[in-house]
């Protein structure tokens, strides 16, 4: 099974390194070559997948303790000063500390588990396996994409050590609270340390954009056109085109921000009294780095989510037993939310005194976003209505996806709109919407990705049984945690506030909070559950014992069930046909590998 | 298992680069100097119209009555004028030019993104300021330029004479 | 030995025809210089919104109109057309190095790349001397205490403060000089004389006291000015530092890339694609200034 490893990674990659004297020596890998500085694209979206999960793990219990402080206001747990000190004075979460929780868990979640977590495993993995590559066009640089990552992290995450604690201004980090170190104690060193951060993982995803653009453009093997690629591949394409497009300018952002911070520019700073004291700095717009970050931002949400509906497209085909419905259809809503996410980040910024006219235009595009996000939707319920359905537990959490993507793109249509979002804008409402349509979806589509691939990342299956229990808790709490802030939304419920239990009109929601609180401790459990299921998994699970599965179409499951580096043993493979071919003139199902028959029908 | 990849084996040399089979054939050398001359003396011959609009631009203000139509005009023809520019460069000595219409595509067609990225970041700034004007009348009085030159400060010296 | 090591890349990845008949690391190039562009794109975008949002901005041809030796001379845009004329002549140099790499021309190579980094230097260096001249070059601008009182300043091009407002109505700068400091009286005496008298030595000034300087001061001619915005300063420096700072990493890539054509590896390699990408990036930097130019100096 390892003699493909035997291929030594530089070789693959660039014209510019010669090793042809010495690349006999290369058939001994090292633990360290094979797991640590791996080139190979598996085990670098494996390094990815791994990291993600620490992260998950880290900002989903910080979310389980900031909500402990919303459904508990009062209560004191002992416990929490045991750990957190004079974070927890009393046991009971400090403001500071709530802070720092609510955004670190945004920056982590976003950044660092749905992005990186995310589109960073699974472009690895599956790039070049299904288009037919033996590796991304530069391993090198994708490795870097890695450990710009990990660098990234291991400043984030020191941030949570320091004396001031990590950055407390709301992920989006809204200047001047987050310019000025004297206006709190979360804007000093920890907002430096998350901008640095911010500014490698940017590095990160530009690496690592590059190679998926490139190795989809012009790595792709014969026969594999632009139109036989499975939608996870358009997904993954688009997914970089939007981080390569916009990451840059949440950096220009960012480089500007820590200018304010250090050097006395005025960018975004202007007639500022802080503690008394009367800022010389003039003519800079606190707006401007709202636009700045929004230009991101809102890519940033179809980067989250663009992955997760092209790995559902694929699971949900194979696991109906049927062709996708409308893939040019599918192509052409992925590219349209591609388009529109640029247009429409105005629309986070709708109560800032942006100029209404041109809300009014941003209204416009935003709910333009709707016709594409319908078609998807439709599309998907189309592929599975009679379908022969094999409920695995990805099927499962892709059918999840689109519940959620369902639920949580409607309120969207509230939100887009200028004149109700006057009244939404930072409630409860928002939480509840963007949590059901990009974060919680995502995860399932993510969970789904993982079910599905598992077997051909570690060669193993995931158990079963904890997958079911996992699905069925996650979704109900799902549901449980995030409908009821819709109604909190409603009432006028704003989010981020430490403690609302002395407003008379929403101490209605007391025990709707701590129902919250309960349902999210229970859904943090499961969580650890899939983690130990994984880990476990990896070494004790059931063995993958044919090639091919889930009898699916697509080509990474004509490797060898652990590839090695390079993917096939043999000649790379080549395609005739598009990856959907299920059902077809009376066959389960065709491989794209296999030739066009004399007499078959067409699609 | 005699099917597992091997680098070493299959040579063919016939087969090296061909994914570097981009030698888009630069006819001959004559052909090609000839256009880079060409590109440069253009280069050139825009960047001196634009510095002659420049001190155009200069000359009006230092007039009695500038124009403030005709200001804009210049400005607006010196950015026509930088977008050529940077067409010659990127078409010609990027030589995007040369290579074929989807690779083009790919680079054109997110660059499209940048009208709207201006028009609305430009626009969005152009109404703070008038909502400063409208509501910051500190604001207004403190940064909008006098039409004649010390009007504004006319109490000001009365003021100061006071204090000493 | 090359030939052998040609045939194990171009085996593994064995697709057939390169769909954009391009390499990798080109498209590479050229998407990362896209995602530049958008870094460049948002940073003059930027300086175009706060820039709307002001009443006021200063004329850069009263701003940069210096030209080292030429003294107090108002030569407006002249400098920075050297620089922008030096920054085309090394991207002509850089096109022409990229050509001899396609004939194989080591020799070729060699020589325009040098001429390429000593275009790189001397626009490094013009800037240089530009920042340096921005930031010590002291003016006189009409400054107002807390309690109301005006009196004269001198201050350079700095991230947080511009000299480059409007021009004062002399009657008011001539009330103002009583408040300023004999340091200040001083330096405008020394160099704004009222017409008829001959420029004092700075020691001779030093010795009077402020309200006879304040009577030597010809205000009309110092063009005395208000403080102008102060976002101006940040992003001229922010904006053409980054961009040096890519001209900087284009002269080292360019020196990297001349040592290594000089040590013969891309002969041996039978190709000059680093020369192509160095090349690449080097015409954006260039292509960046012509954008740079435009909202900085131009408009």
């Amino acid at each position: 099974m390892s003699a493909a490893m035997h291929v030594h990674p530089e070789v693959a990659t660039t014209h510019e390194v010669h090793h042809d004297e010495h690349h006999v020596h290369h058939h001994n890998e090292t633990f360290i070559s094979k797991y640590i500085f791996s080139m190979d694209h598996k085990t670098i979206g494996k390094q990815f997948l791994i990291t993600g999960i620490v992260w998950a793990i880290i900002g989903g219990l910080f979310s389980v303790l900031f909500r402990l402080q919303l459904g508990y206001p009062d209560q004191s747990f002992p416990i929490l000063e045991t750990f957190f000190g004079k974070w927890a004075k009393g046991g009971q979460i400090q403001p500071e500390f709530y802070y720092a929780l609510v955004t670190i868990h945004g920056t982590v979640l976003v950044f660092f588990v749905l992005t990186a977590g995310l589109s960073g495993t699974f472009a690895n993995l599956l790039i070049p396996l299904q288009i037919g590559a033996r590796d991304m066009a530069s391993p090198f640089l994708n490795m870097l994409s890695y450990w710009f990552f990990f660098l990234a992290s291991v400043i984030m995450f020191s941030s949570l050590f320091i004396t001031t604690g990590p950055a407390s201004g709301g992920w989006t980090v809204y200047p001047p609270l987050s310019a000025l170190g004297q206006a709190s104690d979360g804007s000093k060193l920890g907002m430096d340390l998350w901008l640095i951060s911010m500014a490698l993982f940017i590095v990160s995803s530009l690496l690592g954009g590059l190679n998926y653009i490139s190795t989809i453009l012009n790595m792709r093997t014969k026969g594999m056109s632009m139109t036989r690629m499975p939608l996870t591949m358009w997904a993954m394409f688009f997914t970089a085109v939007l981080g390569v497009l916009s990451f840059p300018v949440l950096l220009s952002g960012a480089i500007l921000l820590l200018f304010d911070r250090n050097l006395g520019t005025s960018f975004f700073l202007s007639d500022i009294v802080v503690n008394g004291e009367i800022l010389p700095n003039e003519g800079g717009s606190a707006i401007l780095f709202q636009h700045l970050f929004w230009f991101l931002g809102h890519p940033e949400v179809y980067i989250i989510l663009l992955p997760a509906m092209g790995m559902v497209s694929e699971i949900l085909s194979v696991n109906s037993r049927k062709p996708i419905f409308g893939y040019m259809a599918m192509l052409g809503s992925l590219f349209a939310i591609c388009i529109l996410a640029f247009l429409v980040w105005a629309h986070h910024m709708f109560v800032t005194g942006l100029n209404p006219f041109l809300g009014s235009i941003f209204v416009l595009l935003t709910l333009l976003i709707a016709v594409p996000s319908a078609i998807k939707v439709f599309n998907w319920l189309t592929t599975l209505w009679r379908g022969n359905i094999r409920f695995t537990v990805g099927t499962l959490f892709a059918i999840g996806f689109v519940s959620l993507f369902i639920s949580g793109g409607l309120t969207g249509i509230f939100l887009g709109n200028s004149t109700i979002d006057i009244h939404l804008h930072d409630t409860m409402f928002v939480v509840a919407h963007f949590h059901i349509v990009m974060g919680v979806a995502s995860m399932f589509g993510m969970f789904a990705g993982v079910y599905h691939w598992f077997p051909k990342m570690f060669g193993r299956y995931l158990n079963n049984t904890l997958g079911y229990i996992h699905f069925w808790v996650t979704l109900i709490g799902a549901y449980l945690i995030f409908w009821p802030m819709h109604y909190q939304g409603l009432a006028g419920m704003p989010r981020r506030y430490l403690d609302k239990s002395s407003w008379v009109s929403f101490s209605q929601f007391g025990d709707l909070d701590k129902m919250i609180t309960v349902v999210s401790i229970i859904v943090f459990a499961v969580q650890l559950m899939f983690v130990f299921n994984f880990f476990y998994s990896i070494f004790k699970g059931r063995k993958v014992t044919t090639q091919n599965p889930w009898g699916a179409n697509t080509l990474e499951w004509t490797t060898p069930i652990r590839p090695g580096h390079g993917n096939w043993d043999g000649e790379i493979p080549e395609v005739h046909r598009w990856p959907y071919d299920y059902a077809k003139d009376g066959r389960d199902f065709i491989p794209q590998t296999e030739p066009v028959g004399e007499h078959e029908s067409k699609h | 298992m005699s099917s597992h990849y091997d680098p070493t084996k299959s040579v063919s040399s016939s087969a090296a680069y061909p994914e570097v089979s981009f030698h888009h054939g630069h006819a001959d050398d004559a052909t090609f100097r000839k256009k880079v001359k060409k590109t440069t003396i253009l280069l050139s011959v825009i960047t001196v119209i634009e510095l002659v609009i420049g001190l155009a631009i200069y000359n009006i203000h230092k007039g009695a009555n500038p124009s403030e139509l005709l200001v804009l005009m210049f400005k607006g023809v010196v950015c026509i004028l930088t977008l050529a520019k940077a067409f010659y460069i990127v078409s010609v000595f990027m030589h995007l030019g040369d290579e074929i219409r989807n690779m083009i595509m790919t680079i054109v067609v997110p660059l499209m993104l940048f009208i709207w990225f201006i028009i609305a970041f430009v626009a969005d700034g152009n109404s703070y300021k008038n909502l400063r004007n409208q509501y910051d009348p500190y604001f207004k009085e403190s940064t909008m330029p006098s039409k004649h030159h010390g009007e504004k400060h006319e109490a000001a010296p009365a003021e100061k004479s006071g204090k000493e | 030995m090359s030939t052998q090591s040609t045939v194990h890349q171009t085996k593994w990845w064995s697709g057939g025809k390169s769909p954009f008949n391009l390499e990798y690391g080109k498209l590479m190039m050229w998407y990362f210089l896209m995602s530049d562009a958008f870094t460049f794109g948002a940073f003059l975008i930027s300086y175009g919104t706060i820039r709307f949002s002001q009443n006021f901005w200063p004329d850069p041809n009263v701003v940069f109109n210096a030209f080292p030796g030429a003294g107090h001379a108002n030569l407006p845009l002249a400098f920075v057309s050297v620089m922008t004329f030096i920054l085309i002549i090394s991207s002509v140099t850089m096109v022409l190095a990229v050509h001899a790499g396609h004939k194989g021309d080591k020799n070729g190579v060699i020589k325009w790349m040098a001429w390429t980094i000593v275009g790189g230097l001397a626009f490094l260096g013009c800037q240089a001397w530009e920042w340096h001249h921005l930031i010590t070059g002291e003016h006189a601008v009409l400054a107002t205490t807390i309690d109301g009182n005006n009196y004269i300043d001198m201050i350079g091009q700095t991230m947080g403060g511009n000299p480059w407002g409007e021009l004062v109505d002399p009657a008011l700068a001539q009330s103002a000089l009583a408040a300023s400091s004999h340091e200040t009286l001083v330096h405008l005496a020394h160099e704004f004389p009222k017409e008829g008298m001959a420029a004092a030595s700075v020691e001779s000034l030093e010795k009077m006291s402020s309200s006879q300087l304040a009577g030597m001061v010809d205000v009309a001619h110092a063009h005395i000015r208000e403080k102008g915005p102060i976002a101006f300063g940040g992003y001229f420096f922010g904006i053409t530092g980054f961009h040096g700072f890519h001209v900087f990493s284009g002269v080292v890539i360019n020196i990297v890339m001349l040592i290594m054509t000089q040590k013969g590896i891309f002969e041996q390699r039978g190709h000059y694609l680093m020369i192509e990408k160095a090349g690449l990036y080097w015409h954006f930097v260039d292509l960046v200034w012509v954008f740079v130019f435009l909202c900085f100096y131009l408009i």
